[in-house]
């Protein structure tokens, strides 16, 4: 019961703040509305006993990822309407169809059965679940692990090769 | 774990390598000069020698699944797989990443300083490419396409001083995202429906469907048509083209060749990977949507193809269609996975030596290349002329090119699976593809004769030419030597 309690708060808040995100003219009220989104999905995974997961989210998305927002809206400027440029007619209409289309197409889908069947999920072990989230990460997914080096190598030169603002020298004794 | 398991990510740990090489080089040695076309060349040349290590393996029976989970005695979500289909998928990339790179090389001299970052970006981006192809495991076939199309973003948006390369960086950022986000969630529905992230092993998306009656598959559907749409993105096919000709176009030339090529391979790889590896036996459910875009693609980029004056919106165009021809070999499940290799094989050297040929004409760092600055150039440099002919001549699917043998396989594929419909369509736009082939040649031979503004071509895009014309004139003539290897390139 208590469960189910702080799942209907959660599952509000997360709802309304997203909505909130969405609809709001200011793009600091936007961001505020994201937060208390990923915040209530955090405890959203605490409910269904992922607390590494719920760990994860509060540092990642609630931490980084947030900052990250604020910090391209502090640079673009709050009030910079110019830089979001003209809307395009009925953009609104557009974007409500498509994502109640996609959404019903998915519930509509999914309604009657989510799961069709699979025994892949065993029982996890609740005791020391950020040890098994170990475990799998480093044994099971190390080569997933050790592949987004290469994501993470990429996002280093690509943000090198695109803030360079200076003029570019050609290199006459490269040229084959 | 073998020697085996290394080999099977040889390729990935080749272009890793070379790629932090060359930026040791650029800080160690300065970055004034670029010397790093040596270490390129290398890497790309020793990633595609160890894809002939893995074939060798493979036909001697060593191949199989790598990178399972430990301290058991069944395969449970192996990483690696080393079969026919990634050793061909190595051999491919390396030998078409080295001819872009050369192609892509004006374009390195030109940026001076940043060159470092190019040449890195590339081969990590193929060593993002091949991991899409060799892994039985969505969440890795993710990455590798993450891995390739954030590096592609940044080529595209390369030229700062022009802001066409910043619009079309950022239109591609922006759609390509929204493609990936697409075919992150299929693949978590996928999941959802199946339990399983995997192709091979144990308790895989396969054994899921041998053992379970599948008898409300909803989500799987959803999840299998957001996968498709991801990856219908990345290989341009109508209609979620729109992109295409606009990046081509705002991109600079040079880097345009290496993007193009590269991800139609990977994009057709995973496709056979998840679709005729995964989900062949929901063929009948997946099939009539491919078969229906296919024809889209077809229809689509062989008619707006004909209206275009600009040569690399041209190219984008003809390569929407291209998909439509490539996407008959996959209704025909396993066995039209050999056609798509001798395609995928043959094809992408045309782009890479037409895209060449254009960052010559053009400059390597110019964003439009109109049709009318080709007028003569069989004067003004008549080896890029002629050569560019035979490229036109082999994307048109003209006989004696090996774009004739690739079309001729793939309408073979599609029509054993029974899809005659699209067979015919396949033929009709073909025929008139030729229209907007042959008016390049045309151009490309006529001009007053007065014109004799000279174009002489560097000797690396000379080099990446003649190997994109030697591939398409070699592969026309005496087609059955790559048949008979593709005949091999199968998924495990």
């Amino acid at each position: 019961m208590g469960e189910l309690i702080v799942f209907i708060i959660f599952a509000t808040v997360a709802l309304v703040s997203a909505i909130g995100m969405v609809l709001a003219k200011n793009p600091v009220y936007s961001a505020i509305g994201l937060l208390g989104a990923m915040f209530s999905i955090a405890v959203l995974y605490v409910l269904l006993d992922a607390h590494f997961v719920a760990a994860v989210q509060v540092i990642v998305y609630a931490g980084a990822v947030m900052t990250l927002f604020l910090f391209v809206i502090m640079l673009i400027g709050v009030d910079n309407r110019e830089a979001y440029g003209p809307a395009v007619p009925a953009q609104r209409i557009m974007t409500a169809v498509v994502s109640i289309g996609l959404f019903a197409a998915i519930v509509l889908a999914g309604r009657a059965a989510w799961i069709t069947g699979s025994n892949a999920f065993g029982t996890p072990d609740l005791n020391g679940t950020i040890e098994n989230v170990s475990d799998e990460l480093f044994g099971t997914w190390t080569v997933v692990f050790l592949s987004t080096v290469m994501l993470l190598t990429i996002a280093a030169l690509g943000t090198i090769a695109l803030a360079y603002f200076g003029t570019d020298v050609p290199d006459e004794e490269a040229t084959l | 774990m073998g020697n085996a398991s290394y080999l099977a990510v040889a390729f990935e740990g080749i272009l890793l390598i070379g790629a932090l090489v060359v930026l040791l080089v650029a800080v160690v040695a300065g970055r004034s000069r670029a010397v790093w076309a040596p270490i390129a060349g290398a890497s790309f040349l020793l990633a595609a020698l160890a894809g002939v290590l893995q074939w060798i393996e493979v036909e001697n029976g060593g191949g199989g699944m790598f990178f399972s989970a430990q301290n058991l005695q069944v395969i449970k979500s192996p990483m690696v797989v080393l079969d026919g289909f990634s050793a061909m998928a190595s051999i491919v990339l390396g030998l078409v990443g080295f001819t872009a790179m050369l192609g892509s090389w004006d374009l390195v001299a030109k940026v001076g300083k940043r060159s470092a970052e190019f040449v890195a970006l590339s081969l990590l981006a193929f060593a993002g490419l091949h991991m899409m192809a060799a892994t039985p495991n969505l969440v890795v076939i993710f990455i590798g396409l993450e891995t390739a199309s954030i590096s592609f973003y940044v080529l595209a948006g390369f030229i700062r001083a022009d802001v066409k390369s910043d619009e079309s960086a950022l239109k591609y950022f922006l759609l390509g995202s929204l493609a990936s986000a697409l075919f992150l969630y299929g693949i978590a529905l996928t999941f959802a429906a199946t339990g399983s992230l995997t192709i091979y092993g144990v308790n895989s998306i396969r054994d899921f469907f041998s053992e379970t009656v599948v008898s409300d598959p909803g989500i799987l559907l959803v999840g299998m048509a957001l996968m498709l749409v991801g990856l219908m993105f990345k290989i341009s096919a109508a209609p979620f083209h729109q992109w295409a000709p606009d990046v081509y176009q705002g991109a600079p030339s040079g880097a345009v060749g290496l993007m193009a090529a590269g991800v139609k391979i990977a994009g057709f790889a995973a496709l056979g990977r998840i679709f005729v590896g995964g989900f062949i036996s929901q063929i009948d459910t997946w099939g009539p949507i491919v078969a229906v875009i296919a024809a889209l693609s077809m229809v689509i980029g062989t008619t707006m193809a004909l209206v275009q004056t600009d040569m690399k919106r041209l190219v984008a165009y003809s390569g929407v269609a291209h998909s439509g021809y490539l996407l008959l070999t996959l209704l025909a499940g396993v066995e039209g996975m050999s056609a798509m290799w001798f395609y995928l094989a043959t094809y992408p050297f045309m782009i890479v030596g037409t895209f060449a040929i254009i960052s010559t004409v053009s400059g390597p760092t110019s964003t439009s290349s109109p049709i009318e600055a080709m007028r003569g150039l069989s004067r003004r440099s008549p080896e890029m002329g002629w050569l560019l002919a035979i490229f036109m001549f082999g994307m048109s699917g003209m006989p004696f090119f090996a774009g004739f043998v690739g079309k001729i396989l793939a309408f073979i594929a599609a029509g054993d699976a029974g899809y005659i419909w699209l067979v015919v369509v396949a033929t009709l736009t073909t025929v008139i593809g030729f229209a907007f082939y042959l008016r390049v040649v045309a151009t490309v031979f006529s001009g007053e004769d007065d014109d004799t503004t000279m174009i002489d071509p560097t000797l690396s895009s000379r080099f990446a030419v003649v190997i994109g014309a030697t591939v398409t004139v070699v592969f026309g003539i005496v087609p059955w030597i790559l048949i008979d290897v593709v005949r091999d390139a199968l998924p495990l």
